[in-house]
């Protein structure tokens, strides 16, 4: 009962929580008597009892030590390499438990507002890092980063996924996902591909009214208007359609708050169970998020000053690092949880993650990443060059003709993957026209 | 008594409707004020009759549809042109002016299909339907602007496919919020599949000038642009008769389209309740074609100097602004037939009217540029060629499921302003422009 009588405090009496089932059914959380009379040690209590459930109990931060091995290894030696390592690898729990902290946040705030924090945080960790390099005017950065994770999210996580899935549910022969979301998505990435392919094509062409300038303002106006499709789609999406077709919306979002909760073994109730039982408080969220965006945003500024030496130390392109390095570290646990989600069939959820993210990253952070550079005042454009652009096209096209029949085996999979494999090839081998890389 | 009852009646009409007293022309008199029964008017052929079919034909054609009240900017910018120097004006008070005149003329082709019967009746409307396009397009062919032919033609594809479509769908799915909007999936995907040929025969011309690959230098592609042209044309006729002859069935929801398309002004009466004759119908398409030729010749004239003085790109005259106001009728008739949920009939108007422009009019310019001598050919430079590519994609996947709600109609207007935008910083990289 004192434990209940915490959370109730934490909370403030959230509606959606009294609504539910008696909070203390299901947290095992080792008990603590309170002194009544010590408000210091009452804090400290919940301090350490919530760093215990952020930290400790998930294993995947045993990586967490490699965020200041990193910093620390910025100011001792000169290894670029070795800092964009450590640091990458120290931000790949930090996105973990950012994309935890959102979900339980979102248990709070109730499907509507939950479905809007995924949306915008989903792919937070990709936002602080391109914000990072458009202030130090690494605009190409950026451009590839954004790029190359909805390459990985589109060919590697969905390709493991749906193989994963069809190797498990070999005897069933295909697996089956709503096919009208799928077709939303697809819908909404061929237009941010034809917004993003006006200015490279214009630029390319040289039939630009003012050579150079003209295509900045046309990728500002585009911006605007993709993130006003991207308002609407989520206005379409949340405010629940009564066609059964859309009706598994709103269980998805609801759903994607599972996600990264499965990824923690211990304190998490049956995976089947789908009900929203969050484990910190709403106040407790709230300041985990902002101080993992902090941590975040800390490494994410070594990671992005060293890049230019990793490339030089390791011999790789940077288009390479950018575009297929990154995003696979940054994507690691979405890629983990949509793999398990496929192998349990409920692909829904899969697409949720794989799909969804691509969308967002191509329809909201990207736009939105113009118009922050559009006040930071740098030249930050929907101009991605020529080959950045076929890439995309090419593969937005591929993707769309194979989610468009709403099934699923491991043949599609083992295709995906493989045509990953080519787009990372041919990214091994590419630098840009203009730069000079010795 | 007659005498002066008639005066009466007349006192409504212009000066001399002379009638003596004979009982035909009481009859005459009545029917015309009781516009409905037309049946007692179409059988006098009686010379003295003559002129008072020729005002009631104009009072109908001419003076009862509202969109007439625009008809006198085509005069006025035929008077402008020769007072005054100012190309802006004369530009959009042509363009204003031929508005009315190509609704009319859809009206009157409609009102001979009646005649017809259904097959004569869409071949005519697959004919005509465009004929504003048409005879702008062979002025400016004539003009040897051939590139502002090939920008307003694809600018009436991308205005059709787009903004049309996207309109209709919008206002559809706001109309029907609950539920998603079906539309006939056999005759859109055949359509996708005849602008996506389109695009293909599009395509190699501009390719193959832009890698440098040709044998002859840009002969080649002028002879490819012809034969092209050539099988395009012959695409087009087999679509025509698997649409209208072999494979009808198909295309069940979309028959009562060809026949009853030309009651968008009319009440929701589909039957076919033709206003004016056969022949006063044919005879209003001559007069009103070379109406339209006119007012084009005076518009096409005006587009350099209407370009400077507004201070923006001809590629944004040719592609944006061209189309919208050739469109406009058609346009709002889509939109209110999405509104009365017969997407069918919106479909046939958009796309068809989009399929028809790039796998007839297109390559008839190119034959008809072909015969008068002049260089027209299907290279319409890689800009605009991927443009139309990318948006015949993504037009394709929209429709492919057979359903519509505001949202796919929100998305397909927003790409449209993106393509507007585009033609707003785009000038030719070969020609000067200052």
């Amino acid at each position: 009962m004192a434990n209940s009588g915490i959370e109730l405090e934490t909370n403030g009496g959230s509606k959606h929580w009294d609504s539910d089932s008696q909070p203390n059914a299901s947290i095992p959380i080792s008990t603590v008597a309170l002194p009544p009379a010590s408000n210091f040690h009452c804090a400290f209590q919940k301090i350490a009892h919530s760093v215990k459930i952020v930290i400790f109990t998930a294993k995947i931060n045993v990586l967490l030590p490699f965020g200041p091995a990193s910093i620390i290894l910025h100011y001792l030696t000169n290894h670029h390499g070795v800092v964009f390592l450590c640091s990458l690898l120290g931000i790949i729990p930090l996105a973990e438990r950012l994309g935890y902290a959102t979900e339980q946040m979102a248990a709070y705030t109730g499907p509507t507002v939950g479905g809007l924090l995924n949306a915008t945080f989903g792919n937070a960790t990709e936002m602080i890092i391109a914000i990072y390099a458009l202030k130090n005017g690494m605009i190409r950065v950026v451009q590839q980063s954004l790029l190359g994770s909805i390459l990985s999210n589109m060919l590697l996580v969905l390709g493991c996924s749906f193989f994963a899935g069809g190797i498990v549910h070999y005897d069933k022969k295909e697996q089956v996902f709503n096919k009208g979301t799928a077709v939303v998505n697809s819908g909404l990435l061929l237009m941010a591909v034809m917004g993003l392919s006006f200015p490279a094509v214009l630029h390319f062409t040289h039939s630009e009214v003012r050579y150079g300038k003209s295509e900045v303002a046309l990728s500002r106006f585009s911006s605007c208007i993709m993130l006003v499709a991207y308002g609407s789609y989520l206005f379409f999406q949340l405010s629940g359609r009564e066609s059964s077709q859309y009706s598994r919306i709103d269980s998805q979002e609801g759903s994607d708050s599972d996600i990264q909760r499965q990824s923690q073994s211990q304190n998490s109730a049956e995976p089947e169970d789908e009900e929203e039982e969050p484990e910190i408080g709403l106040w407790e969220s709230v300041a985990w998020l902002a101080l993992l965006t902090l941590w975040v945003s800390i490494l994410s500024e070594y990671l992005v000053n060293a890049i230019q030496g990793a490339s030089e130390s390791f011999n790789l392109p940077v288009a390479f690092i950018s575009v297929i390095l990154l995003p696979i570290v940054g994507n690691a646990a979405e890629h983990a949880s949509a793999v398990m989600f496929a192998m349990k069939d409920k692909l829904d959820i899969t697409l949720g993650v794989a799909i969804g993210s691509s969308t967002q990253i191509s329809m909201f952070v990207i736009p939105f990443c113009v118009v922050v550079g559009w006040m930071m005042k740098k030249n930050m454009d929907l101009n991605f060059q020529l080959f950045e652009t076929a890439t995309l096209f090419i593969t937005v096209l591929v993707v769309a003709f194979m989610v468009q029949d709403g099934t699923a085996n491991y043949l599609k999979g083992l295709m995906l993957v493989l045509c990953y494999l080519i787009v990372a090839a041919s990214f091994f081998v590419h630098v840009d026209p203009s730069s000079s890389d010795d | 008594m007659m005498t002066s009852t008639e005066e009466e009646k007349t006192g409504l009409q212009e000066e001399a409707i002379t009638i003596n007293g004979s009982p035909m022309a009481v009859r005459k008199m009545q029917a015309f004020e009781h516009i409905g029964s037309l049946a007692a008017v179409a059988q006098s052929y009686g010379p003295r009759s003559v002129k008072s079919r020729i005002l009631k034909s104009i009072y109908i054609v001419l003076i009862k549809a509202k969109i007439n009240v625009l008809l006198p900017f085509g005069p006025l910018a035929v008077i402008l042109h020769y007072l005054t120097g100012k190309h802006g004006w004369v530009f959009f008070f042509s363009l204003i002016g031929i508005t009315p005149m190509a609704e009319r003329l859809g009206y009157a082709t409609e009102q001979l299909a009646c005649y017809t019967g259904s097959t004569v009746g869409g071949l005519l409307n697959a004919t005509f339907g465009n004929a504003t396009e048409m005879i702008i397009s062979i002025y400016a062919l004539k003009n040897g602007m051939i590139r502002v032919v090939q920008q307003s033609l694809l600018g009436s594809i991308l205005s059709n496919m787009l903004l049309v479509l996207g309109c209709a769908f919008f206002a559809g799915g706001l109309t029907h919020p609950h539920k998603d909007q079906d539309f006939n999936k056999a005759s859109a995907v055949v359509n996708s599949g005849l602008l996506l040929m389109a695009v293909m025969g599009l395509l190699f011309p501009a390719v193959l000038h832009f890698t440098h690959s040709e044998v002859h230098y840009g002969k080649s592609e002028v002879t490819l642009s012809r034969f092209s042209s050539c099988v395009m044309l012959l695409a087009y006729a087999s679509y025509l008769f698997f649409q209208l002859k072999s494979h009808r069935s198909l295309y069940n929801p979309i028959d009562s389209e060809v026949d009853g398309e030309q009651d968008a002004k009319e009440d929701n009466e589909e039957e076919e309740e033709p206003e004016i004759t056969q022949w006063e119908a044919i005879v209003w398409l001559a007069v009103l074609t070379i109406w339209i030729s006119i007012l084009s010749g005076y518009l096409v004239d005006a587009i350099q100097g209407a370009s400077e003085s507004v201070n923006m790109p001809i590629a944004f005259i040719s592609v944006i602004l061209l189309p919208i106001v050739g469109n406009a009728a058609e346009h709002a008739s889509a939109i209110m037939f999405a509104m009365k949920d017969k997407l069918d009939i919106t479909l046939g108007v958009a796309i068809g009217s989009s399929t028809q422009i790039s796998m007839f009019v297109i390559p008839f310019c190119v034959v008809i540029g072909w015969m008068m001598g002049k260089q027209m050919d299907l290279n319409f430079q890689l800009f605009e060629t991927a443009t139309l590519f990318i948006t015949v994609l993504v037009v394709a996947f929209m429709l492919q499921e057979g359903t519509a709600n505001y949202f796919k109609g929100l998305m397909l207007i927003l790409c449209y302003l993106i393509v507007a935008a585009s033609f707003f910083v785009h000038v030719d990289p070969t020609s000067d422009d200052n």
